[in-house]
């Protein structure tokens, strides 16, 4: 059975989807891209945000999008505080990548067994006044939270872009990423920037976190859920290509989308992972890195 | 008088010592040792955890009243972190390091059908859960369901009650979403059966992986196709998703069935009304009239804060109680007498009085809900009735 308005309604529902996606996966594509650290433990930083939202609504009322105002600065400094007492003793090993892995790994389950203690491991659902709202377009709808999701995407992304290509800082994250060695003899503060940029993905991780939670439910260990989903659009898009991510993460929820739309849903993941191996086989760099 | 003074005082000192050894001889009576393994950390932990205390709070009843067979109780728990492999290990080592007398059922239906055959080659009663049907038509002679948790009967309530309803109101196109798990595929017999008997049409059968990324495709298949009954066979974050589409998308179908997550506490409280007059089914209520309810209610406001004791919590007590009454009925631990025992008495529990089959499970049976006003009702069986169903669903507002 194809119909249109289950596919239009069904690629629409992807690209929000997608949109999510990418901006939880940008943060993480970052800090693998500039410090070859692939940290495990960044959608627990997502989940840890969710739940600051999630509290701010449930005790003071407060809308989940004003919650970033203490998640983000929040989750920066930590990164800022990983980074100084973790994650730069671990980018000195010779194996970066495996003891990032193993170090954000440990990071990740000490998160969220402090939140299971914290809050149990019963599931969270955001529930605003406008969560099953929706916009008609004809017989095809949109639904609020997600488009609010994905308006937080676009402009976390796109503010990621904007630190990266036209900051000082930014610049010098990208020169760290593309030739540390160049970027140490041009006088740049490898540690400094690469803090910075840790510090950033994961405040990215909890501006994902939020949009994610406008969707799903949550608990301490969905994080492990929310995983498959980074490694999925990083890899598609690139390492450290915000754009690529950006591209990877709206091209993921779009396939996802319309999957459903052509395929038995049992075949959906089957597909989309199949996909991945042959993107893997075929471009190994990830579709949008150069 | 100074006779009859001594003599009064000679009593009371012999009563007393009596007293003194008696309580001594109780007290040193060796404990009955029940053990085995819940998730206790992991995915499953807020579950296993409603179970411990479950089994806690009917070990602190039973050694309040003086044990059984003279005997107090013992608990051993140990936490298998999830996994069924880690249950097969702890049952192993319960029965034959801690040289346990009797053994307690695990969660989820993963570990309980890892542990059956465990339980068998020992030869050691185990009352649980079980995993659905195919565990418990392996042949095991030791495994008992009381009260089981059947996917296979989860939807006989509905479909006994939608028997009362006119035809011409009762639904006529079903669109079935199933997670694609032993648990959701365990749902499809009652499903099939129960369509097949009232002439309902399945026009959409499909099942999904999860985690579910997204339900919206779905529901718009069901309401392209104008189906008036939706089973979504899914735990809660999906069928969380799978509600917030139908409401997104508009979708009125007459009933909403959802499987696994429609009857834990989340549901209404993170859903609020739009969790409401959703279906479900269940082998336990707090609200069934069963004699020990009461208790189970008092207990869980007074000592948990909960106002609905949650579901897991009166399960571990009714597989206690089971395991219990088989004690006191073969007045021994001797394992095959209990499990005899089991097989030719009839035992009353909270979540209804059980016999048994040659697989170890009652006739089949199970409880329809529906969610009314954010409370879990109980719809039929109709003498179990707490609130009159709510049919057809109320448009979305």
């Amino acid at each position: 059975m194809w119909n249109l308005v289950v596919i239009l309604q069904s690629a629409l529902s992807g690209l929000l989807l997608g949109g999510v996606f990418a901006l939880l996966g940008v943060g993480f594509s970052l800090s693998w891209g500039v410090m070859k650290v692939i940290n495990i433990s960044h959608a627990a930083f997502g989940i840890l945000a969710a739940y600051i939202a999630y509290w701010g609504l449930t005790l003071y009322g407060w809308d989940p999008m004003l919650s970033l105002l203490v998640s983000i600065p929040l989750l920066f400094f930590s990164g800022l505080v990983l980074h100084r007492f973790l994650i730069q003793k671990v980018t000195r090993a010779r194996e970066i990548v495996v003891a990032s892995m193993i170090l954000t790994f440990g990071l990740a389950i000490v998160l969220e067994n402090a939140m299971l203690f914290a809050w149990a491991p019963d599931e969270r659902l955001i529930t605003t006044a406008y969560s099953s709202r929706a916009l008609f377009l004809g017989e095809v709808i949109l639904k609020v939270s997600n488009l609010i999701g994905f308006g937080l995407s676009m402009a976390g992304i796109g503010g990621i872009y904007f630190f990266l290509y036209h900051t000082h800082t930014g610049k010098a994250v990208r020169a760290t990423w593309q030739d540390p060695e160049g970027a140490a003899l041009q006088g740049i503060p490898l540690n400094r920037v690469s803090m910075i940029a840790f510090g950033l993905a994961i405040a990215s991780a909890g501006a994902g976190g939020v949009a994610m939670a406008y969707m799903y439910s949550f608990n301490p260990p969905a994080h492990n859920h929310w995983l498959i989903f980074l490694f999925l659009v990083v890899i598609v898009g690139g390492v450290g290509s915000v754009i690529g991510t950006a591209v990877a993460g709206l091209m993921i929820g779009l396939i996802t989308g319309l999957s459903g739309a052509f395929l038995p849903f049992q075949w959906i993941n089957v597909f989309l992972f199949g996909l991945l191996m042959v993107i893997l086989l075929i471009k190994p760099e990830g579709l949008f890195r150069k | 008088m100074k006779r009859s003074t001594e003599g009064f005082w000679t009593l009371v000192v012999i009563v007393a010592l009596s007293w003194i050894q008696a309580g001594t001889a109780l007290a040193a009576e060796k404990p009955i040792l029940i053990g085995g393994s819940l998730p206790l950390t992991g995915t499953f932990s807020a579950t296993g955890k409603w179970v411990e205390k479950g089994y806690q709070f009917w070990a602190e009843e039973v050694n309040g009243k003086g044990g059984i067979l003279g005997r107090p109780v013992k608990l051993i728990i140990y936490d298998d972190k999830s996994d069924a492999k880690e249950a097969v290990n702890l049952i192993e080592k319960a029965i034959t390091v801690d040289k346990v007398d009797l053994l307690l059922g695990g969660y989820p239906g993963t570990a309980c059908t890892a542990v059956m055959p465990v339980a068998e080659k020992y030869k050691m009663v185990y009352v649980s859960m079980g995993g659905h049907m195919k565990s418990f038509s392996q042949g095991y002679t030791y495994s008992f369901g009381s009260p089981p948790l059947m996917g296979e009967w989860w939807y006989l309530g509905f479909f006994q009650w939608m028997k009362t309803v006119p035809a011409d109101q009762r639904p006529k196109r079903a669109a079935i979403f199933t997670m694609n798990n032993p648990i959701g595929v365990s749902l499809m017999d009652s499903v099939y059966k129960g369509c097949k008997d009232l002439g309902i049409e399945i026009l959409i059968d499909e099942k999904y992986n999860l985690p579910l990324t997204t339900a919206d495709a779905m529901i718009a298949k069901a309401k392209q196709m104008k189906t008036d009954l939706l089973f979504a066979n899914g735990m809660f974050p999906d069928g969380v998703m799978t509600l917030r589409a139908c409401k997104s998308l508009d979708y009125n179908p007459k009933a909403i069935l959802q499987g696994i997550g429609s009857v834990i506490p989340e549901w209404t409280r993170e859903l609020g009304k739009d969790g409401d007059y959703v279906f479900s089914g269940t082998s336990w209520h707090y609200k069934l009239k069963y004699p020990g309810n009461d208790k189970i209610v008092k207990v869980a406001r007074e000592r948990f804060k909960e106002e609905e004791p949650p579901l897991y919590f009166g399960f571990g007590y009714a597989w206690m109680q089971t395991l219990q009454q088989a004690v006191e009925g073969a007045k021994s631990l001797d394992q095959t007498k209990l499990r005899d025992w089991l097989r030719k008495n009839e035992v009353k529990t909270i979540a209804g009085n059980f016999q048994f089959d040659e697989k170890g499970l009652p006739k089949p049976f199970v409880y329809l809900t529906q969610v009314i006003r954010g409370t879990v009702e109980l719809i039929w069986p109709p003498e179990m009735r707490s609130h009159e169903p709510v049919y057809p669903k109320p448009p979305w507002k």
